[in-house]
């Protein structure tokens, strides 16, 4: 009887399966698929035998994948062992399509993996151990940027990126008042920062927040956004003292007073402070709404803007700087980063790690680079000047000693810390259900403590992956 | 006897061959119907009763999608009723809004057609743009609303990012985006006989008593249509939520089909998302029926019980 059930079920499945399969056969030859007589490549004599080939998928249209494949023909041209296809997937069907592939048993042979995704595929036996990847170099990923899954290293971040504080030099010009600091020794504390916010947050009259007649309803500048998106909350909530999860992301930590405590601060830019325009979480263009736009004088998010908004407003006349973070009571930024990943059902894992890290090393990522998107993963890069000066001596970028100070030395010190994502599973469901209890905190309908203390079963129902 | 049953037989041989001829032309309907619509239908079932993830083999599970969902999901029970109260608030915004203005646009009014184009429009711009638009008009710190509403003196609206004001402010872009309503209104009441409105003001009718006594009654089978169409793709609604308010604030836009999305898609339990699809599906399904069985209460036909 259950067996039957078990047919029926596996029936209407291979119905479904099948579509994916042909989607499948359409984005190339698929992972497994090696070229006959690639056994023969391991054995080391077999230089003049047929190159083992590697598929890559990639996130990207059509265009960025044959730029991808220009370099990795270079690869390709460069040893006589391994030959490389990059298979390049819309971002908005990545994880479908790779979700699909896996069901089909026609993963790539290596691939990126948003960030959310890396531990909840460890987890499922998806991915090998990279651990060995950089045996024996000079130059590794910062410790920061490696995907863990009890204690095995199963990815390495592709790119970093960490969270600043970017400001509006032209406002604080017009306020006579000094810039945010650009070095982590002189980090402002909060109360600093919304001080700070208070005397750059204008109403119609000129007055400013705090003052006789202030009034919050007419403000045509505001001193400050915080980014309140889940994921780059947990930033206040560590900072406190408190945190989402453990350290190693067994326990849910946001129920604790200091992390409530931190989300209830950033509500209260808005609510209390009237420093903050109201934002509750619903899109992902922070920078754009405020730095760019013209309407807030600074505001947090990741460096990624650089490369991905704020070069272009630079050119059109926007005069902006990049801070550290300001702390609670420990110094914090979280660093970030999509993965790369060599997937558990390649023949060839050996191989994929060659190309990886081949791939990985900064020449090759140079476009995204020095745009400002990426920053590089190496540690080389920000240790060593003379690179230093080559990737961010760019137009594009900020000056060089305010950049080096408040994102290359703020990436590689203490303050630091890697995401919830690469150390813990199940932080899509998290983050999502976390936005949703915070909804009506933002507003001030809730108060961040009644929201999270209501909800924090469910929290952490959703963190064990049993929604 | 024999030539009395002679008729029946010869006109049973044409209506078979008749019926044969009708088979054959429904076989390609009937295909993609099966195939494309009564067999996923099927798979959904399946699907839903074991934990697929994507990644590994499917495991049978029985109800416990089911279970979960009305036990221990922190979305449902907000999604189902935000569904359902933005469904009923655009349903009857929409309707009132499309006859009112179908009614005007039946007048002989000047421009006539320019006007007419003018409501159809934002029925066929493309959704993102809309949403885009009328963000802008929303947005609540600088938006083109608070910035009137700060000009006569009034405190800022929170549009879409206040749980109160969320779905009452998209069921307004989605009243304002009804064009298709209005055509069909407008088809329906050049179709009112022009002789009753005439006998009716002989007889010394006013306006309202012969839009309540004639227009209304002769429209009933065209709102009825309307409303079915109306309510379907009001329950179904999930684009502002995706364009605009990524579910919130809280859950205050988190509508069926997004909360369905966002399992499938986002988290890949895609198991689970298929047992939601199934409520979406009962939901409809409840909708209809009910609409159905108080039709006959309300819909005036012209020929009679002429079902």
């Amino acid at each position: 009887m259950k067996t039957g059930k078990k047919i029926g079920v596996g029936l209407i499945l291979a119905a479904l399966a099948m579509s994916a399969i042909g989607c499948a056969n359409n984005g190339g030859n698929g992972g497994n698929t090696a070229s006959p007589g690639s056994d023969a490549t391991n054995t080391p004599t077999g230089s003049k035998t047929e190159k083992v080939k590697i598929v890559y998928s990639m996130w990207g249209s059509a265009e960025e994948g044959s730029t991808t494949q220009a370099v990795a023909d270079k690869f390709n041209a460069s040893q006589e062992r391994i030959e490389v296809e990059v298979q390049a997937i819309p971002w908005e069907n990545y994880m479908t399509k790779l979700n699909t592939l896996a069901t089909a048993g026609q993963l790539p042979d290596t691939g990126m993996l948003q960030e959310g995704g890396v531990i909840q595929w460890s987890g499922e036996g998806m991915l090998n151990d990279v651990s060995a990847m950089y045996e024996g170099s000079d130059s590794k990923p910062l410790d920061s940027l490696a995907y863990k899954h009890e204690g095995n290293t199963v990815a390495y971040a592709a790119a970093n990126e960490i969270l600043l504080l970017y400001y509006n030099k032209d406002m604080f010009d017009k306020a006579n008042v000094p810039y945010p600091p650009a070095a982590l020794d002189q980090a402002w504390t909060w109360d600093e920062f919304v001080a700070t916010a208070k005397k750059l947050t204008i109403d119609k009259n000129g007055k400013h927040s705090g003052e006789e007649g202030f009034d919050s309803q007419s403000i045509v500048q505001y001193g400050t956004s915080v980014e309140n998106l889940s994921w780059q909350l947990e930033t206040w909530a560590l900072s406190n003292g408190g945190g989402f999860y453990s350290e190693d992301g067994t326990e849910v930590r946001i129920g604790e007073d200091a992390s409530v405590e931190a989300i209830q601060k950033v509500a209260d830019l808005y609510l209390k402070d009237h420093v903050a325009p109201l934002s509750v979480g619903q899109t992902d263009d922070g920078i754009q709404r405020t730095i760019i736009a013209g309407t807030v004088a600074m505001a947090t998010n990741g460096q990624w803007n650089i490369g991905t908004s704020l070069n272009t407003a630079k050119e059109e006349g926007l005069k902006y700087g990049v801070a550290v973070l300001p702390y609670l009571k420990d110094k914090v930024t979280l660093n970030t980063g999509g993965a790369n990943v060599v997937f558990s059902q390649t023949k060839h894992p050996e191989e994929a790690m060659e190309w990886l890290k081949w791939y990985n090393s900064e020449e090759n990522n140079w476009a995204l680079i020095s745009s400002g998107i990426w920053m590089p993963t190496l540690d080389k890069w920000y240790k060593d000047e003379t690179f230093t000066r080559k990737w961010v001596e760019n137009p594009n970028f900020p000056p060089y000693e305010e950049y080096k100070s408040a994102v290359v030395d703020y990436a590689q010190s203490d303050a630091a810390r890697p995401a919830a994502w690469f150390y813990t599973n199940y932080t899509t469901d998290f983050n999502t259900l976390l936005g949703s209890v915070l909804g009506d905190v933002w507003t001030g309908k809730t108060t961040a403590k009644e929201a999270i203390t209501k909800n924090l079963d469910a929290l952490k129902a959703a963190h064990a992956g049993s929604k | 006897m024999e030539t009395i049953n002679k008729l029946p037989k010869r006109r049973s041989r044409v209506y078979s061959s008749e019926a044969r001829v009708a088979y054959i032309c429904l076989i390609p309907a009937f295909l993609g119907l099966f195939f494309l619509t009564y067999l996923p239908l099927l798979g959904v079932l399946g699907i839903s009763l074991t934990n697929w993830t994507g990644l590994k083999p499917p495991e049978f599970i029985g109800f416990e999608n089911y279970i979960k969902l009305f036990t221990s999901d922190p979305y449902i029970k907000d999604s189902i009723i935000t569904t359902i109260y933005f469904a009923v608030l655009s349903v009857i915004g929409s309707m009132i809004y499309s006859l009112f203005i179908a009614m005007m646009l039946n007048r002989k009014i000047p421009a006539r057609s320019f006007f007419r184009a003018v409501f159809y429009i934002p029925y066929v711009l493309p959704a993102v743009a809309i949403y885009v638009g009328w963000s802008w008009l929303y947005e609540g710190n600088f938006g083109f609303f608070n910035y009137l509403l700060s000009e006569v003196g009034l405190n800022k609206i929170h549009f879409i990012a206040d749980s109160s004001y969320v779905v009452p402010s998209l069921s307004l872009i989605s009243v304002w985006l009804s064009g298709n309503l209005i055509v069909i209104f407008l088809a329906g009441l050049q179709n009112v006989p022009s002789v009753y409105h005439e006998a009716a003001e002989m007889d010394g009718a006013n306006g309202w008593q012969r839009f309540r006594h004639i227009t209304l009654p002769c429209m009933t089978p065209i709102i009825f249509y309307n409303l079915l169409m109306s309510l379907i793709a009001n329950l179904q609604v999930v684009t502002p939520a995706l364009a605009l308010t990524n579910g919130g604030p809280g859950n205050s836009t988190r509508f069926l089909t997004y909360l369905m999305y966002d399992q499938a898609f986002v988290n890949y339990k895609i198991g689970y998302a298929c047992a939601t699809t199934l409520i979406i599906f009962a939901i409809l399904a409840v909708f209809t029926i009910v609409l159905f069985k108080t039709s006959n209460r309300w819909i005036y036909n012209e020929g009679g019980d002429d079902k």
